[in-house]
């Protein structure tokens, strides 16, 4: 029986309370330490030139200021590239972007930093810039080599296919937008160390680099961070950025200094979602059976390569999402623009690969004048017929979809609906609806296979209470508290037991990111790992006590028993004490069965899939192109949810953040490289309003096949991806208005304007109205 | 003349002076270690940085949420400020709101919580729970984790909280402390609120250079997004004259310093599609401040009560020390931020004639977003319709021009037509070709020209078109 506050139980977020009340401490938040200084950044007015002068004298003249830095002032090795090189901090002498840091000012009040900031004069000889990504992808300007995954012979195989498609399709990128924009302070301690709170998903990655930075050794520089206001892969290595600058300031003045980014500023200078232009060619047979699939997909990278490799992998590896391509060909193209360099973002790339998968499929239904979901349930992964080996060459195996299918398409009265859809459409001639069905198959594990490893400590102290930490980081997706979870199951203790503390560098080393909604798989297991060790210790402990053998001691109900003795936790933990027995452990997970080629883009890359399928039904306005969703039904995949009211809020989150990224969120930029969309007054994310009226989450919490820990399955990133239903749906309303067969031609996001020229070319391709 | 403010905070009673005026309410509470009041944007949009405002009213206290981030230090004045930390009870025991959005699973990352606490604390006090009401009450708060359907969920549950007793004290206490009108003059700024309109223009008069400010939704940003300190500010909001909302004869005469919260039951009376334009105007917090008078002076092309008011033929009065005047709307915007204001004059109050009965009035705002929203474009219609066939048309959009316009082109295309699909259509060809557009983030010239054209014949459905048939989203069965 599981202690209160156990897995699978639905406890709320350990901070919950505190959030509602503000008791919680965010970075911003904290007293300052004394003599604390606050930066702000000088960034370039020019996408691309080459930086002849800074000129601070007029800066430094501004009362309370007290330190410049640019790249001369950076005493250690100027790179933050989160995998590869020459990605400096600030750039020694060419600025690649508009919002290119390439000075920081600090100063005793944020209003004189800013002010002297402004102050600083930059010289520049004007390089040409590249902006648009369309252009980088003809000109073949890379960040990065293009790769490809190959499997069987796509090209003879297209030759020879009875039906040949082909399409394009624009994906816009996506702004992070977490509420709390990016933060760090680094203060100075003896010995030239540094201390840096920095709100990063990464750490360890802060601390590396500020070592590096600084050419101290890892062991002198110490990373913190208690919780981040939402993080979404923005603050995985970008948050680099803010702590090095932070702490190459506070290392010039040898005070501490605090940089957090206004909100303009963050979207000015941070990365964000890559946009992609995505081509396919794809052959069928008669039936609408996929024969063969060659596709490009090229992502704006921006000025740097930054962690966009790993993204366009992803991406490669999804562009199949749930579908069985016999041959294929798929090419991931690093186009480099002269914009922000672009990064992690939930997803990492899976949803503009699956955007490519979903909507050849709806071409191909259209096209061939079938029902969309028989055309995605004919072309499944399907391991009787052997069609069950992915582009990358992995076997696909405990494949979740058809049933989910058939489930949803129950629940959801899809085939009532459907009609009811049409015969609305039949009648309305100024509103219409669509109805769509997309699934959701999303791969588990790091693509690098080394990062797929984690490290935890526990400790329990003499009156049974127990401290945990751990690498992963909590920026509200509730990690912490699942971790905690895991280590009150194990110990059979209540969860209040457990105290859950601060990440840092230098409790738990050498973490990897949390990314990849690796997060509790990962961290859960290795401190599952490091409890399992202490229990092992007590249960020996407590053998000898009983006069039982250890394999005969149970923990429940925060009792320790075997036969008919039991003890109270907390005395078997005393015990130990005087028995002279550590109760401090440390765990350590890596994940199991992995193997990935990054050249070759073949092997096992993921220990196992998650998997989801939605509903969506919208209504648009064919004389504005505005649009309302209506209904969502969304059946997600969880494994032995750890927590399922966590778990259930991921899923609604994602869902919605994803529905923001395939409507209504635009970045713009305009001819010189400045981007216009920089705060919310022009960045539009989802509010109350945009969330389907009528919104029925189920979570499918069938044990994960694979050993995890409990059996769960990861959560954070893989329901992003059901929001391509909205997507559809919005194309299905749109094809209401075309002649039979055609096919819409609405790139994302589908903004009213996108979809109100979609309604104009469905109208003049003829037919029906 | 008070030359300190003075104000309540959780409860207990504020002085302050010697920070400059334009010092934000959000920067100095912060700086009080009140940090559950958050920065998400420094623009009104996100709602992180909430707090309640109680003003005395009818010896209570009237709550609302506003946006801490562009209100002034001296905007709270004779008012009560409720953060987050002042929600929750001495005892330690949660506000309603703050409990249900805990125990609902209504946080994430917690960056969003406070501000959602105060949102829905200020709903707590309002006896509807219906959805439109809800989401009214939170649309001006951004999360971007939960997707919202646990917030809403703990809004559905929340009780109607009456006011404590302790309120009434404070309102006594607030309008006693503060019968003097208040001069503010720190760090080189001055900040005046007067009480009368004489006053408030004699200040005008010997200070040129000054802002004239209403509910600061607009003139916040200068501060928080330009850096600019103003040398001094004088505040309309306390002017009583400029406060009140009346009817004279067959005219609503809504005072200039209104915030949209309260003129809104009387302009929905006039003109239901009206009031729900106004219903979309920015969100609760600024509607909670923001005023017609500010939105017709800022003159901004996309303001989006200009159309209707043109539409609907309503005027403004004007005042300075050499007199007053009436100008009409469609007269009063000159150009891009431009009006016809002279220095040292201000709007007094607008004047909307009641449409006549058989007057088709509709006001339409397309945007990317329902709420909290800047409109691409925006237009608005008073069609007058006897048998069938259109004898008196205004038409004016918004977001076509450097300035809202009204459309003559358009109002000949249906003048003396047959009120039919076909006349609309004419009349939205006249649109298309009369509106001049500029493309920006917001949208293309040639969307907004098509648009302008179309919602012509939205109004045809809209007013004319056969029953069971939806012509816009929100006529929509099961429609948010
Ligand atoms: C988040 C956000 C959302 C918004 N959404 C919308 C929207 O949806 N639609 C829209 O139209 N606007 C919107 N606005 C803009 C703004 O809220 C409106 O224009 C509002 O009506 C301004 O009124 P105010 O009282 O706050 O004006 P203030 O900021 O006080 O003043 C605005 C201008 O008018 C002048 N002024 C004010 N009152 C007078 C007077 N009586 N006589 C002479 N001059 C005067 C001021 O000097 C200033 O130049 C939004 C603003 C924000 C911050
Ligand atoms: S900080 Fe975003 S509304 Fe005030
Ligand atoms: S909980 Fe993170 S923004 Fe709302």
């Amino acid at each position: 029986m599981s202690p209160p506050g156990g897995v699978h139980a639905a406890v709320a977020h350990d901070s919950a309370r505190k959030h509602v009340t503000g008791e919680a401490v965010y970075l911003d938040d904290m007293p300052e330490p004394k003599g604390c200084l606050h930066a702000h950044l000088v960034t370039s007015p020019w996408p691309h030139a080459r930086l002849t002068a800074i000129d601070a004298a007029a800066a430094l003249a501004v009362p309370g200021v007290a330190a410049i830095v640019t790249a001369a002032d950076i005493p250690g090795v100027n790179d933050i590239a989160p995998a590869f090189s020459s990605e400096p901090l600030l750039p020694p002498e060419v600025a690649e972007y508009v919002g290119h840091p390439v000075a920081a000012v600090a100063a005793a009040s944020p209003a004189q930093a800013r002010e002297a900031a402004s102050l600083v004069r930059l010289e520049a000889t004007p390089l040409p810039a590249l902006l648009d990504l369309r252009e980088a992808y003809e000109k073949k300007r890379w960040v990065l080599d293009p790769v490809e995954m190959l499997r069987g012979e796509p090209d003879a195989e297209l030759a020879k296919a009875a039906v040949r498609l082909d399409g394009e399709l624009m994906v816009g990128g996506q702004e992070h937008f977490y509420l709390e924009t990016q933060c760090a302070l680094a203060v100075p301690q003896e010995d030239g160390d540094m201390l840096v709170l920095s709100g990063t998903q990464h750490p360890t990655e802060v601390q590396h680099m500020v070592a590096r930075l600084l050419g101290i050794p890892q062991h002198a520089v110490a990373v913190e961070v208690r919780r981040m206001g939402g993080g979404f892969g923005g603050k995985e290595s970008q948050a680099t950025l803010v702590a090095g600058i932070a702490a190459v300031l506070a290392r010039k003045t040898a005070r501490p200094v605090k940089l957090r980014l206004d909100r303009d500023t963050d979207m000015t200078v941070t990365g964000k979602r890559h946009d992609f232009l995505l081509r396919w060619q794809v052959g069928l047979d008669g039936e609408g059976r996929i024969r063969a699939v060659t596709m490009d997909l090229a992502a704006r990278c921006g000025w740097s390569a930054d962690l966009s490799a790993a993204v366009i992998s992803r991406a490669l590896s999804h562009a199949d999402n749930a579908y069985f391509y016999p041959h294929a060909r798929l090419r991931g193209l690093a186009c480099k623009t002269n914009t922000q360099s672009n990064t992690a973002f939930r997803g990492f790339g899976g949803p503009q690969g699956m955007m490519a998968a979903e909507t050849m499929m709806d071409q191909i239904a259209r096209t061939l004048g079938r029902d969309p979901v028989a055309i995605r349930r004919l072309n499944f992964y399907a391991r009787e017929s052997g069609c069950d080996v992915t582009p990358y060459h992995q076997r696909i195996e405990h494949f979740r979809l058809p049933s989910m299918v058939e489930r949803i398409l129950a629940s959801s009265e899809y085939s009532t609906r459907r009609k009811a859809v049409d015969a609305f459409n039949a009648g309305s001639p100024v509103i219409r609806k669509g109805l769509a069905l997309s699934p959701v198959k999303f791969g588990i594990s790091f693509n690098k296979i080394e990062l797929n490893q984690a490290g935890a400590l526990v400790h329990v102290y003499t009156d049974g209470s127990i401290r945990l930490n751990h690498g992963g980081t909590e920026m509200g997706q509730g990690l912490l508290v699942k971790v905690a979870q895991v280590v009150a199951e194990a110990f059979s203790v209540p969860l209040e037991a457990v105290k859950i503390t601060a990440t840092t560098t230098d409790k738990v080393p050498n973490t990897s990111a949390t990314a990849a909604s690796s997060g509790s798989d990962l961290n859960g297991m290795a401190a599952l790992q490091a409890a399992e060790t202490i229990k092992g210790r007590l249960a020996e402990v407590a053998a000898a006590r009983f006069g039982v053998a250890a394999s005969e001691v149970a923990f429940a109900d925060g009792m320790v028993r075997a036969g008919n003795h039991a003890l109270p936790f907390a005395e078997i933990v005393q015990e130990a004490y005087r028995a002279r027995v550590s109760l401090s452990a440390t765990g350590y997970y890596r994940t199991p069965r992995i193997d990935f080629d990054l050249a070759a883009m073949r092997g096992h890359p993921f220990f196992y899939f998650a998997h989801g399928v939605a509903v969506s039904e919208v209504a648009i306005d064919t004389l504005t192109g505005e649009w309302r969703p209506l209904r969502s039904d969304l059946l997600h995949d969880v494994g032995s949810s750890l927590n399922p009211a966590i778990d259930r809020g991921q899923v609604e989150g994602a869902f919605v953040q994803g529905l923001g990224w395939l409507t209504m969120e635009e970045l713009v930029w305009d001819g010189e490289g400045r981007l216009l969309t920089h705060g919310p007054s022009t960045y539009k994310i989802p509010t109350g309003r945009d969330v389907p009226p009528d919104f029925r989450v189920e979570l499918l919490t069938l044990p994960n096949e694979e050993a995890t820990v409990f059996r769960s399955k990861a959560v954070g990133e893989p329901p992003f991806m059901l929001a391509i239903s909205v997507w559809l749906a919005l194309r299905d309303a749109v094809a209401s208005l075309g002649p039979a067969g055609h096919v819409p031609q609405l790139a994302a996001p589908a903004t009213p304007e996108r979809i109100l020229g979609a309604v104009a070319a469905a109208r003049t391709a003829g037919g029906r109205r | 003349m008070r030359p300190e403010i003075r104000f309540f905070l959780n409860g207990r009673p504020c002085r302050l002076s010697g920070l400059p005026p334009h010092t934000t309410l959000l920067e100095w509470l912060r700086g009080q270690g009140l940090t559950a009041v958050k920065e998400g944007c420094a623009e009104g949009d996100c709602g992180a940085c909430s707090v309640l405002i109680g003003t005395p009213r009818r010896a209570r206290l009237d709550w609302r949420a506003v946006n801490a981030c562009i209100l002034m230090l001296p905007q709270v004045d004779g008012r009560a400020v409720v953060t987050a930390e002042g929600l929750a009870r001495g005892d330690g025991s949660l506000h309603p709101a703050q409990r249900l959005l805990a125990d609902t699973h209504g946080t994430q990352c917690g960056f969003c919580s406070p501000g959602f606490a105060i949102a829905l604390a200020a709903l707590a006090r309002r006896p509807e729970r219906d959805d439109e009401t809800i989401l009214d009450a939170i649309a001006g708060n951004l999360c971007r984790c939960t997707g919202y359907r646990p917030i809403l969920e703990a809004a559905r549950a929340l009780p109607v909280i009456a006011p404590a007793v302790e309120e009434a004290e404070i309102a006594a206490t607030l309008e006693r402390d503060c019968a003097q009108p208040l001069d503010y003059r720190a760090g080189g700024g001055r900040f005046v609120a007067p009480r009368d309109l004489d006053a408030a223009l004699a200040v005008l008069a010997e200070e040129p250079e000054a802002w004239v400010l209403a509910g600061g939704t607009d003139l916040g940003l200068r501060i928080t997004k330009r850096h600019e300190e103003p040398r001094c500010v004088v505040s309309l909001a306390r002017v009583g004259e400029l406060a009140a909302v009346g009817r004279e004869g067959r005219d609503t005469v809504i005072g200039a310093a209104v915030p949209y919260a309260d003129a809104l039951e009387a302009i929905s009376a006039l003109a239901p599609s009206v009031g729900a334009l106004v219903r979309r105007i920015g969100a609760a917090q600024i509607r909670a401040v923001g005023t017609i008078g500010g939105n017709l002076a800022n003159a901004s092309p996309i303001g989006d009560t200009l159309p209707p008011l043109i539409a609907l033929g309503a005027s403004v009065e004007l005042a300075s020390r050499e007199g007053r005047r009436t100008v009409a709307v469609e007269d009063f915007v000159t150009g891009y931020r431009k009006t016809v204001l002279r220095p040292g004059e201000v709007v007094v109050s607008v004047r909307i004639p009641a449409p006549g009965a058989a007057t088709l009035v509709r006001a339409y705002k397309v945007a990317r977003r329902i709420d909290q929203d800047i409109a691409a474009v925006s237009a608005a219609f008073a069609l007058s319709v006897e048998d069938g066939r259109v004898t008196r048309a205004r038409v004016a959009f918004g977001g076509i021009a450097e300035r809202p316009l009204r459309t003559p082109e358009v109002e000949v295309a249906l003048t003396g037509r047959l009120w039919s699909l076909e006349t609309a259509r004419a009349a939205g060809e006249a649109a298309r070709r009369a509106v001049r557009p500029i493309s920006d983030v917001r949208g293309s010239a040639g969307y907004r020209a098509t648009v302008c054209g179309n919602l012509l014949e939205r109004l045809w459905w809209d007013t004319a078109g056969p029953a069971g048939v939806a012509a816009t989203l929100d006529a929509l069965e099961g429609a948010p």
